[in-house]
Order: C-alpha cells, then structure tokens, then sequence
C-alpha cells in the first residue's frame, strides 16, 4: 500500500527590529539577563502600547516577497492564557485582521518547481524565556524576548515530502534575510517552525489524523522528525498497535523520536478578543509601495547580476548568494577592490575555510572588508604570496590589523630576487644528497619537498613561480 | 475605614487627591487590592506630570473600592469612596478616579459635590490601573465644575505614551455661545422618585429641549457588564503572583501558585468578573455575548446623534438595583462621551454631550445655576 505524507508549516520569525513591538526595548540578542524589560513589556497595569512602525513594515515586506494580499487596516487581539514567560497573562497576535493573506511561495526540488500556499503572515509578541535550574530546582524568567516582534507564516497543508519543506525553509529564509526583515537563524531561534503533518493513502482525499511537532531547531531536524513521524503513522495504520490521535508532539533531536507533550493545550480556549488598547493601523499603497521600493535585492536577483553581470561561475554565485552575509561581504569588499574572480575565490576558499576551522557558519563570519580588499590586492598585485596572505587573513579575523601595514613593517613583501632564489635552491640541494639520490633514482615526489625546504629558508615570502621555475632548471643540471 | 492611604498633609485650593489606581513614582499602588499588596509604582502617571507641572500639589492618596469594581452584591455600604470624601469634608480641592460604574458619578451630588467624565481619548490613561480599557477614563471630583473644568485643562492633551487619544494637543474649557436644546427622556426620567423628577422639570423650563427616545436603553446596562467583564478579566490576568504583586505561600507547583495567589490576593468582586468575563470570551459564549454585545454597542454609539438636541439630560438614581442603576451611567463609557453629574436643587443629575463637547455640559452647567 502507498502511503502520502501530508503537511502544512507554522513559521515563526523574528523580525529583525531594533526595538520591541510595542516598546522602545532593545531586541538583541544575547544582552544580560532581563536587561531589555520596561513597565510596559512586563505586563505592568497602566502601560500603554505603541505599534512599532518599523515592525509593520518589515511584515508588509514578508508580505510582499511572498505575493500576499496586504491588508488595509490591521488590529491587534488578546489571546489569553497562564503561563510565566507571559507578562501580562495574554498574548498580542492577529487573530482577526493578519497583515499579509493568500500569499505563496515557489519552491524548486528534485521533482520540479512548486508552488506552496500560504494562508496568512500575521504579527504578534514573542514571549521571555523560562530557566530552570536543576540545582535548585528553582525556575527563572528572562524577558528580554518577550514582546519581540514576530510573523508566524502560516502555509496551507501543501507539502508531501520533507525535501519541500527543507526547501520551502530555506527559500524562506533567503527571502527573509536578504530583506533584512529578519537574520532568520534557526539556532539562535529567530527562526522556529511546527509542523502539522498527517498520512494517508495515495489517491484518497480524507486528511488523515493529524499531529502537530514542536521543538526543531535545525533543518537537519524537521526532515528526521518527518521521517520519524511518518513512518510512526504508517505503522499505526498499517499494524493498528497504537491509535493515533491529535495531539502535540515534541521531537527531541537526541533520542531522534516525537514524544506526546500531554499538555492541555489543545484543550485550552485562548478566549481570543480584540485589544481595545491599540488602535487600528491603516496602511495605504503609498505605504506598501515605500516599502517594496526600499526593498533590497533579493537572492534570485543578486544571482543573476553575479553570474550574467559580473561574469561569475554559477557555482561560485551559488555560494555567495545562499547567504546574506557572505554576499555582504562580496559586495563591500568588491567595492574597495574591484576584482570579482578573486574576491569571489578568497571568500569561498580562504575565508569559509578558516571560519569553519572556527566552527562558524556562513552568516556569522564577520571580516573588515576594506582590510580584506587590500588583503586580496596584495596577494593579486604579487606583492606577497598567496601563503603570506593567508596567514594575514587569519590575523586580519583575530586581531584586526592591517595588511598593508603588517606586511611592510614584518617584511612580508615577496622575494622575487634570482640570485638569492638561486644560491638557496643550491643550498637545499648539497644539504640533501639523500633526497637528490631519489629524484635521480626517478622520484619525482622530492620536486615538492625541496620547494618546502627552500620557501622555509626564505621564510616562505619567495614568489611560489619562480622558485619552481629555478627549480627546474637547477634539477636538469645535476 | 480611613480616607487616605497616604495623606501628604497639605491644604489649598491647588490641591489635588488620587485615587489609589493613579500611578505615583515610588509609592505603594494597590488599586485597593490586596493582590498589588507590595507594589511599588516604577513611573508616574501622566496626569500627574501635568498636575505637578502645573502647580498643583498632590494631598493623598484615597482608598477605593478593589480596582473600582462594580458592587452588585453590597448596595449597603454608603460611605462614599475615599476620593469623594477627600473633596467633599474639604481636606483636598479636587480628586482624580476612574469612575467606570457610576459609584463617583451618582455619588457626588448627594455630597454637594459634582463630576467630570471626560470625553475618551482626551485624557492620558498612561499610569492609570486599567479596568475595562476600551472605557476608561481618568475623572474630577470637584466642588465646582467651572473650577473642575480649569483643572481639566491642565490634563487634557495628547499623550504619546497613550496609544488611545485624540491627536489634539490641548483643549480649550469653557463656556460657549451655542444654543442648547436639552434632549430629555421621559422614559427614563419617569423612573427617578419624585423629587428628582421635579428638579428635572425645573432644570429644563431654564433651557429649549425635546423629548428623546434612548433607543436600547434597557440593554445599556447588559451590554455594559458583559463588555467590561471580558475587558476586566483579561486585564487582571497579568496579576499572576509571578512579577510584581502579592504572591501566596506554600504552593506546590506553577498552577497551585496562581490559584492561591488569586485566590489570597482578589476580593469577591474581582473574582466575580474574572469568571463572568472569561466566561463570556469562551469559544461557545464569544458569539452570543461577547460579539452580540460589541454590536449593540456600536448601534448605541450610533443611536445617540446629537442633532436635535445638543446635551442629554438623565438621573443619578431611578431604582434601589444597583444593576438598573448603572444603565444610567453606561451610556458615557460605551459610546466615550463626556458627561457631568451635580447637585441641582437637592438632587443629582447627569449630563451628557457628544464627543468633545465639554463646553456645552459647561454651559448647561452655568445656566442652571445662574
């Protein structure tokens, strides 16, 4: 029998604000412990809120690089439960009036291009975090979060596979971050996503019992937990041991399983209700036009000006593109050193090379592009070689110096003098019989170790081509 | 029971009481309730901003009933809230409260001294312990309205902190040369005893008026209740016992915390509209409450027109139910109209106008007292 694995998404993303929703806190990440909390985001009796304007446009942003309908007058509604990451016992969200609706997004798979619906973009206030202390068996709440802005996309249950859903996600995220409407990084959670999912037969158009999975934090994770949760319904239908029913699930990446949260959250009533404490928002063309016309240049079109305009081989602009920062950098450095090729290679090799010895991903290498220019420059203009460069690079990432200064004060500038090249090889040579003995003997391995030998003495600044070139000729002799 | 929480001692014609839901930087603000029993304002209230920088100085802070609830179980207790008190026993000139339910407004005239409920919108809730927020409105006791409405000024405005106002940055009280028909009706004003209803005959014979209809009258007092108890239940949900605020002993886990808590910190009233209210946004309850509620509100705004008669002329008192009662002072919060209520030969009567319209509740006021 031939099983469909239906699917639908709830996308949250934070919106890359400055300042909370509807308060002047700060937004960043990783502050000290309730340092961004006022009267206002801990709930305290007469607050009152203010809209953040920034935040509207950035979901009318959302919207528009989603194809949605932008609605005309927004409202905020009260959606009220307990819980102590919630200061003020309810939750600001659109039930009522969601900014952005009917919006989709096409994505590209093995089996073809796709289009996934949407049922709406709406705004609503992250809650604060809750830490629990085993040790003393005490619970603290940080709310630096809470009332961070954020949109929850809601897709329509489009998807059949987990390769859609992996590339729905990061076609959202490329959209998203580009944009700047949000950095959209999964493991810091600025991206969290829950996936309904039910199974059915082929062919047959009742949904099956559906399950809802909570608490994947990475890509790698939503297509385990598809996988996982699929199979579990297939098996429950097929074999009938366990009975499926609706309910929360959450995946836990460690054990590689979903395990029932048995919370009453399906049974809670939100008792939802329009907030009567913020007025509507209106929001005219002219508005939603400012903003698609400040809006950035997306992936899709940045990978075309890379490849058609700049001549870049698409592998190279594939990279480049598939990360905001990464074409940051591109960019801000291309402007100091105009030099595509090049600086496409030093980004690809030399610098995700070094940030992933780091353990750093492609969004967060963070490099002075002007230092990097004059880096590649130097490296291009054969002012040093491509070894000396790479280890600039390294200290340009830790120490921030300058490479055209370090290079000067630290003699870094290559050797391209003949006759000293010259009397070194001849040096390396007579200190080597052993080694000479072998290239006789027909080994041509040696070749590369004396080049070792000889750019070590000359504290590997010679110019790499003469060397070889030297090298020859001086081998041909013996 | 005492009339100051806090009695700062000071005595004048400048001098102003808060009611003890008004924030004050530093101080202890409970709302009269027990569940804010440690709580300290971080801010000030905006009002009080303007008061100070206009002079005035604060004479105390006034008890109130919890959160200035309605009292549907205790029409017995007769003394009159701390904040009337102050003004009328002449300790404070002034006082400032969030009259939702009437208690200030029918209160007033029977202690020689009036009320001013404010057009919605034009006076900063920022700092004000909120009740039902679609309704609130901070208020002036006062012996005087031409006083009242001077003290008025001083508050009024734009406030950026309140995201609920008229853009208008001041207003301007006094009294104004258009003609005022008085719209009077008789249905209602049957109700009120006799005495009350003769001053009103009397009141009337000073100005042009005609006889109105207050369409959905008998509702007003439904749709008040089931809209201010959702508003207020979801409101007092923040008082939790985890941030700020009492917090009960002894508890075993997080739910067992906010029942003892809630249960140690709110009186009957309070927990009376908790449970009304969240009754009333459940999912079955939404649509026949709830939604049917905020209809007849919106058709109660629009049945009030204003057009041929300027001022509404009602009673403080047209029955020994407080729940009838308090269809007479509904009108004003539901639609965010201004009104006033006074003393007019021995016995209270309200005015209403349209919004903004303070001027002419001025100078109903002027007339009948010249």
């Amino acid at each position: 029998m031939k099983y469909e694995t239906v699917m639908g998404l709830e996308v949250h993303v934070e919106l890359a604000t400055k300042s909370k929703l509807f308060c002047a806190c700060s937004t960043e990440f990783g502050s000290d412990i309730n340092e961004n909390v006022c009267p206002v985001c801990a709930g305290m009796p007469g607050t009152s809120l203010m809209v953040n304007k920034k935040a509207v446009e950035l979901a009318i942003a959302a919207g528009l690089l989603t194809n949605s309908e932008i609605s005309p007058r927004i409202t905020f509604d009260k959606k009220n439960y307990f819980y102590p990451d919630l200061p003020s016992g309810y939750q600001l969200t659109q039930l009522y009036s969601p900014i952005c609706k009917n919006g989709w997004v096409e994505i590209e798979t093995d089996a073809g291009k796709k289009k996934i619906n949407l049922v709406q973009i709406h705004l609503e206030e992250d809650a604060g975090k809750l830490i629990h202390d085993d040790w003393t068996d005490t619970t603290l709440i940080d709310f630096n979060r809470a009332a961070v802005p954020l949109i929850e996309i809601v897709t329509r249950p489009d998807f059949r596979s987990a390769e859609e859903v992996v590339a729905f996600l990061e076609k959202l995220r490329s959209l998203l971050s580009f944009a700047d409407v949000s950095d959209c990084k999964m493991q810091e959670g600025s991206m969290r996503c829950d996936l309904n999912l039910s199974v059915r037969e082929k062919g047959t158009e009742k949904l099956g019992t559906r399950t809802e999975i909570k608490n994947m934090n990475s890509l790698k994770a939503i297509a385990a937990a598809i996988a996982y949760e699929s199979q579990r319904h297939i098996d429950a239908l097929e074999t009938g041991d366990e009975v499926l029913i609706q309910e929360t699930r959450r995946w836990d990446d460690s054990i590689g399983a979903t395990f029932s949260m048995r919370d009453k959250e399906d049974a809670t009533d939100y008792r939802v209700f329009p907030n009567p404490d913020i007025m509507p928002v209106f929001i005219d063309d002219e508005w939603i036009d400012a903003v698609g016309s400040n809006l950035p240049e997306t992936a899709q079109d940045k990978f075309i000006r890379l490849t058609q305009g700049l001549g870049l081989p698409e592998y190279d602009s594939e990279i480049i593109t598939r990360s905001k920062n990464l074409s940051n950098i591109f960019d801000e450095t291309l402007k100091h050193f105009n030099n595509p090729k090049e600086v496409a290679n030093w980004i690809i090799v030399e610098l995700l090379s070094i940030a992933k010895g780091d353990n750093k991903g492609e969004d967060d290498v963070r490099i002075d592009c002007r230092k990097f220019a004059k880096l590649i420059e130097l490296v291009d203009g054969r002012t040093i070689n491509r070894n000396v460069g790479k280890k600039i690079l390294s200290l340009i990432l830790e120490e921030g110096i300058d490479p055209v200064e370090y290079a000067e004060k630290n003699k870094l500038g290559m050797i391209n003098d003949t006759s000293l090249i010259t009397s070194t090889i001849q040096e390396v040579l007579s200190e080597n019989p052993k080694a000479l003995e072998e290239y006789r003997g027909g080994s041509k391995k040696v070749h590369g170790f004396f080049v070792g030998q000889i750019m070590r003495k000359l504290g590997g600044k010679a110019n790499p081509q003469i060397v070889n070139k030297l090298l020859v000729e001086a081998l041909k002799e013996i | 029971m005492g009339l100051f929480i806090e009695d700062y001692k000071v005595s004048g014609a400048d001098t102003v009481a808060l009611e003890d839901s008004i924030m004050q930087k530093g101080k202890q603000v409970t709302a009269g309730s027990r569940i804010l029993d440690n709580f300290t304002s971080p801010f000030n209230a905006t009002v009080v901003d303007r008061l100070l920088d206009g002079g005035f100085k604060i004479s105390g802070r006034t008890v109130m009933d919890e959160f200035g609830l309605l009292k549907l179980s205790r029409d017995d207790d007769n003394t009159p809230s701390g904040a009337l008190r102050a003004v009328s026993e002449g300790i404070s000139a002034y006082a400032l409260c969030n009259d939702l339910f009437g208690r200030y407004r029918g209160e007033a005239p029977k202690n020689d001294c009036c009320y001013i409920h404010p057009t919605y919108g034009t006076v900063s809730r920022y700092g004000l312990i909120p009740l039902a927020s679609s309704m609130d409105q901070i208020g002036i006791v006062c012996k005087d309205l031409s006083q009242g409405f001077k003290l008025l000024s001083h508050l009024a405005g734009k406030d950026p902190k309140d995201g609920a106002m008229f853009p208008d940055s001041s207003y301007n009280y006094g009294t104004t040369d258009e003609k005022i028909t008085l719209g009077v009706p008789r249905s209602v004003v049957e109700k009120a005893d006799e005495g009350t209803r003769e001053a009103i005959m009397d009141f009337i014979k000073e100005f042009s008026s005609t006889d109105i209809n207050l369409e959905y009258f008998d509702l007003y007092n439904q749709v008040m209740y089931i809209l201010s108890s959702a508003e207020i239940s979801s409101n007092l949900s923040r008082y939790d016992g985890i941030k700020f605020g009492y917090r009960a002993s002894g508890y075993t886990n997080i739910d067992d915390l906010y029942i003892k808590t809630r249960s140690e910190g709110f009186g009957l009233d309070a927990k009376l509209t908790a449970i009304m209210g969240a009754m009333i946004l459940s999912k079955d309850q939404y649509g026949p409450y709830y939604e049917k509620a905020m209809k007849i509100r919106r058709l109660i705004k629009e049945s009030v027109k204003f057009d041929t008669y300027k001022v509404i002329v009602l009673p403080c008192r047209i029955s020994d139910d407080p729940y009838e009662n308090l269809a007479l002072y509904s009108l004003a919060p539901l639609a965010g109209l201004p009104s006033v209520s006074f003393s007019y030969k021995g016995h209270g009567i309200q005015l209403v106008a349209g919004v903004k319209k303070e001027n002419l509740l001025l100078s109903t006021w002027e007339v009948s007292m010249a």
